[in-house]
């Protein structure tokens, strides 16, 4: 078995990385943040942007909505008041 | 959480009964109306409002002055298909709430040719106007209308003739025998 023993031995012993190991896994880690921080930042950024038109839009169709309302508001009134005016000016006709 | 419902319901019924100064309890009208109309303004909407209405557009920069000086307003109107849908008690629980020394009506007309009728009434506190009522009735149409706050009367006059409708002509009143 000794055989055996040594080739384990020789499989399985310490070895140096080769030259520049160091900077090629460091580098390749730079590599990796650089590409995948601008791919969050930009789904974020996308996000806020949406979410801000979508509150943007809400408020100006709810805007619409109250302006409509005055509007409805004066024309009703204004038609009834007018019924009066043109009876109080028969009156004094 | 019911408790806190009920309660937020009550906040939310409180804040509109002290916005609008008396109660329309018409709810039961909007089933058998065709048409009806609905606006509920407070303070708070009728300034958002303020910001969507346009200083170049005539009418709009009208409403835009007159809604400045106002709390709320509040209209209930519905037409309906044929007559009697609406009855004389649907009026009169709702006259019977504008009580004098408050409320006193200014004018009320009756049109003998199409059979309306309006009433203006007028809210007085402490000698200032803060608030008009408009009770409209015809055989079919129930308009009723409180615009809360300082009203200006002069303003609202002239509101015939304006919002794209045409201004009515004088109709002189019948002979009386």
């Amino acid at each position: 078995m000794d055989w055996l023993e040594d080739e384990l031995k020789n499989a399985l012993s310490r070895k140096e990385p080769g030259e520049g190991f160091d900077e090629r896994v460091l580098a390749a880690a730079r590599r990796r943040n650089v590409v995948a921080m601008p791919r969050r930042w930009m789904a974020a950024a996308a996000a806020v942007i949406v979410l801000a038109g979508a509150g943007e839009a809400y408020r100006w169709h709810r805007g619409q909505e109250a302006k409509e309302q005055v509007m409805l508001a004066m024309r009703i009134t204004g038609h009834k008041l007018n019924l009066v005016q043109a009876r109080i000016a028969g009156e004094r006709q | 959480m019911t408790i806190v419902r009920v309660v937020a319901a009550g906040c939310g019924l409180a804040a509109l009964l002290w916005a609008q100064q008396f109660k329309f309890n018409l709810e039961h009208l909007a089933a058998k109306a065709s048409d009806a109309v609905d606006v509920s303004l407070n303070k708070d909407m009728l300034q958002f409002a303020g910001k969507f209405l346009s200083d170049k557009d005539s009418d709009e920069a009208k409403a835009k002055a007159m809604i400045s000086g106002l709390e709320g307003i509040y209209i209930k109107s519905f037409e309906f298909a044929k007559d009697g849908a609406w009855t004389q008690a649907d009026l009169d629980q709702v006259r019977n709430q504008l009580k004098p020394p408050e409320w006193g009506r200014i004018v009320g007309v009756k049109s003998a040719e199409d059979n309306e009728n309006v009433e203006v009434w007028v809210r007085h506190e402490s000698g200032k106007v803060t608030g008009i009522a408009v009770l409209a009735t015809e055989p079919r149409g129930f308009t009723v209308a409180n615009i809360v706050g300082n009203v200006n009367l002069d303003s609202l006059a002239n509101l015939g003739g304006q919002f794209g409708l045409p201004k009515m002509k004088a109709t002189p009143a019948p002979a009386k025998k």
